[in-house]
């Protein structure tokens, strides 16, 4: 999904779901939604080195094309504003029918519909809203222009919500009458503490809420390797026998590892030990300006690394991958390595969680990442040696400023109450650095799209050739990810030359992977993905219920070799660097 | 259930009074008072590895990174030793310790643990001051010294602690100038600037000495007799001033805590029990 509504063509004033919705207001809009929309793809990267001010003010270029396209219209412009002076002037008679859309929370207190001048602040702001939209669908611009404007728009109108205001909302209000004022002084201490340091966005979560180690990252294990750029985590067995060949995970560069070990029973890497695997995980070093240099190479490396331990470890002579969303990217590029110097016999499979390998069209992400704009954003981490995490949270959170930006200012700020703890939340802002060549990496990669065409991209000094990757493979995409659309990452099963196997899970980036079969409402879909098309595979998909780690455990058992007794003893012999998660993890 | 080795040093991260740190936990058998460690100047809590292997392992040994140093988020705002220590304190209540522990503070960490036991007194049951001194107001170290100590340099430039190692540290360092790097961690972490002048900050205008008499805990105040950043005139005034003090006295130099363990933990261990 986009930050950003399309046009519906609906023009009656009476309810007005379009404008807003998409952002404003869900019935579902519970902390996993929010948490979806929460996290994401590293292809954001270019605004988090140029900071999310830029995404704000759209740039001159299309503001002119906006601009110059109404001007060409000029009767349908008369026309909505003409519209929405005559619903102001019901509104100021009280006539007004305007309501909110029925997934507005914004405006579920009563206080909104019972008092007038509440009702008038509400219903003037609504149909404002809807106008600008219209505004923005009537000049008709093309793709990239649309998506920057509506962008800018979107986050205008959203701002100026007369729920935002300490003066209007009754909720604020409330809290300030129940609490003697002390919501006032607690919500205001939020925002000192919040504003003062980077994400300058409200906090999502207490930062106590959780602790790593012990509600998160639980599974228990021990660190087998540690080397300047990742240490390498053996998971405990819980089977009496386990598959012989090893499962090394790959964990996205950007936020730590315990995304796929969260709390007990909701942790990939507990259901994957499970389902007897031996599990290891790559930690990655939350990196500092000392490590500007480390690129994709170094990246590619470490997971090389990874897999030679992990062999030795297991005595075996392959290795099985699972990696998430950046991490695949240097998965893809370590398997053309591999593929390249005539050793990709040595992976039995290769799984691509959330990862987009093709990025023709990357929603919102792809209209704002140009070259010109990526170059800046590669100059601006490299004068620093790195990306800041703390940064791309910020840009995270503007891209669906009503979920994670005005939800938790009337929260936190209005209403002087901590967020609720949610497991997701907390992992998504223990953030980290990305180093400037990392950066530098991916952006390239992005701007020329090099991993579609065999030999634009390089690792370890060979040409990529992804369709000379014969490797079994297993893609998995979220139905509602908005940073990395299930389209793209469908994509994939082209692009690479083995057998895959695509399954297509509910809900969006992260809460597609966080998915344990506990899940009552979870399902996902499946279906042969010979189809070069991504929507006419989805026409042929049938839908499982339940959830796709139980598909996983069983494709991935079938490519793990033969059933050997679980080994009494972690490391295979060799030292063992201290309990799991191990110390990078801690790093901030 | 955790594996055998689970039973070495636990990280996790703490925030207590807005300050955000990396802290690490030795569990103990509970039979001796835990012991928390104060450390060095820019110093992330992997230096005091050496001394935590080498000292009793019934007790429980806590460290922590100070803000922007190790791998504790870089601070916003400054702090002084005695606006810290409240977040020590803190600190130990979300550990679970309501009781008083025993304090080694080791260099820098020795004025924060001076100011910990005057401003906690309850926390505190015995004080151990390493290659520490008063503060601003004491016989200080030759210019060439202090002017190495202004910047975080050694611990960011593994060569550059090699050449100065010997001239700032004393003891065992000019012989041996590469155990300095090691030591030091140079290689493996690092704060940002910002953490290692806050830090220099907390200390500077800081003085002891008016404290060192409201030190009521007995004390030990150990000390090299070549150490170039603490003149061996200091140790010896504030073992005196200190009403329960005594001095132990050792060859070597700053960085023989950590570089000489396994003859100085015992000597501590000793004191503590």
């Amino acid at each position: 999904m986009s930050a950003a509504p399309r046009p519906d063509g609906q023009r009656a004033a009476r309810s007005v779901p379009a404008a807003a919705s998409t952002t404003g207001g869900d019935p579902d809009a519970g902390p996993e939604r929010i948490a979806e929309s929460a996290t994401g793809l590293d292809m954001i990267l270019t605004d988090a080195a140029l900071g999310p001010l830029r995404r704000l003010v759209p740039p001159v270029s299309s503001s002119l094309r906006f601009t110059a396209a109404l001007a060409r219209r000029p009767r349908t412009v008369l026309g909505h504003t003409g519209r929405l002076v005559g619903e102001w002037g019901r509104i100021g008679l009280g006539r007004s029918e305007v309501t909110p859309g029925a997934k507005d929370k914004r405006y579920s207190d009563p206080a909104w519909s019972g008092n007038p001048m509440l009702k008038r602040a509400m219903q003037a702001h609504l149909v404002t809203a809807q106008t600008a939209t219209q505004l923005v669908d009537a000049a008709a611009l093309p793709y990239a222009h649309d998506e920057r404007i509506r962008f800018s728009v979107t986050n205008i109108v959203e701002a100026l919500a007369p729920s935002n205001s300490p003066a209007l909302n009754p909720s604020a209000w409330k809290a300030a009458i129940d609490t003697g004022g002390r919501s006032a002084v607690s919500g205001t201490r939020r925002l000192v503490r919040d504003l003062s340091s980077a994400p300058r966005v409200p906090s999502m979560v207490e930062p106590d809420a959780f602790e790593v180690g012990k509600d998160l990252a639980r599974t228990p294990g021990v660190v087998v390797l540690r080397t300047p750029v990742f240490e390498l985590i053996q998971y405990q067995p819980t089977t009496p026998t386990v598959h012989a060949v090893p499962l090394v995970m790959v964990p996205p560069t950007i936020n730590k590892f315990y995304i796929a070990d969260l709390a007990e029973g909701r942790s990939i890497v507990e259901h994957v030990v499970g389902g007897g695997q031996q599990v290891f995980m790559m930690s990655w070093r939350n990196p500092d300006a000392r490590h500007a240099e480390w690129g994709l190479d170094t990246y590619g490396q470490a997971v090389l690394d990874a897999m030679a331990a992990a062999e030795r470890i297991a005595g075996a002579e392959q290795t099985g991958l699972m990696s998430f969303c950046s991490g695949g990217i240097i998965t893809a590029m370590v398997l053309g390595h591999l593929a390249a110097i005539g050793q990709q016999d040595r992976v039995a499979s290769a799984t691509f969680a959330v990862t987009v390998l093709d990025q023709a069209r990357g929603g919102t992400v792809g209209a704002f990442l140009d070259e010109r704009s990526a170059q800046a954003a590669t100059r601006a981490s490299a004068k620093k040696g790195y990306l800041d995490g703390a940064t791309l949270a910020e840009v995270f959170a503007w891209l669906r400023p009503n979920d994670l930006i005005w939800n938790y200012w009337v929260n936190n700020y209005l209403q002087g109450k901590p967020p609720a703890a949610f497991d997701i939340l907390y992992w998504n802002a223990d953030t980290t650095r990305m180093t400037a060549a990392l950066h530098r990496g991916f952006l390239e990669l992005a701007v020329r799209n090099s991993l579609t065409e065999p030999g634009a991209a390089t690792m370890l000094g060979t040409p990529v050739d992804l369709s000379a990757v014969t490797v079994d493979n297993y893609v998995v995409a979220g139905i509602a990810d908005h940073l990395c659309p299930w389209q793209s990452c469908y994509a994939t099963t082209q692009l690479l030359g083995g057998d895959s196997r695509f399954v297509l899970s509910t809900s969006g980036h992260i809460a597609s992977l966080v998915n344990p079969p506990t899940n009552p409402k979870s399902t996902w879909r499946t279906a042969p993905s010979d189809v070069p098309d991504a929507d006419e595979w989805l026409a042929s998909a049938h839908t499982e219920k339940g959830s796709w780690w139980t598909d996983y455990s069983r494709w991935v058992a079938e490519r793990s070799g033969a059933e050997v007794p679980a080994p009494t003893e972690l490391g295979g012999g060799g030292p063992v660097l201290g309990a799991a998660p191990g110390t990078y993890v801690f790093d901030k | 259930m955790r594996p055998a080795s689970g039973d070495g040093p636990q990280l996790r991260t703490i925030t207590v009074g807005g300050r955000t740190l990396r802290v690490s936990v030795r569990p103990g058998d509970g039979t001796l008072t835990p012991l928390l460690l104060m450390n060095g100047i820019g110093a992330s809590l992997e230096v005091l590895q050496p001394f935590v292997d080498a000292v009793d392992p019934r007790r429980e040994v806590i460290r922590f990174d100070v803000p922007g140093v190790g791998g504790s988020p870089k601070p916003v705002l400054p702090y002084t030793m005695m606006t810290f220590a409240p977040v020590v304190a803190g600190l130990l209540s979300r550990l679970g310790h309501r009781e008083a522990v025993d304090v080694l503070g080791f260099s820098w960490g020795g004025g924060l643990a001076q100011q910990f036991a005057v401003q906690h007194r309850r926390r505190c049951r015995r004080l151990v001051l390493a290659a520490t001194g008063t503060g601003s107001f004491m016989v200080p170290a030759h210019p060439r010294v202090l002017s190495k100590m202004l910047t975080p340099r050694r611990h960011r430039d593994p060569d550059y602690a090699r050449t100065i190692a010997g001239e700032i540290y004393g003891g065992t360092m000019r012989a041996h100038p590469e155990r300095a790097a090691r030591a030091l961690h140079a290689q493996s972490r690092l704060g940002p600037r910002r953490g290692y002048y806050y830090q220099l900050a907390a200390g500077a205008g800081w003085t002891s000495l008016p404290l060192l008499r409201l030190i009521q805990q007995p004390t030990l105040v150990l000390a090299g007799d070549d150490d170039p950043i603490i003149p061996e005139v200091n140790p010896r005034l504030m073992a005196r001033m200190i009403p329960d003090g005594q001095l132990h006295l050792y060859r070597g130099g700053h960085l023989a805590l950590v570089t000489e363990a396994p003859e100085l933990a015992p000597v501590v261990d000793r004191f503590l029990s």
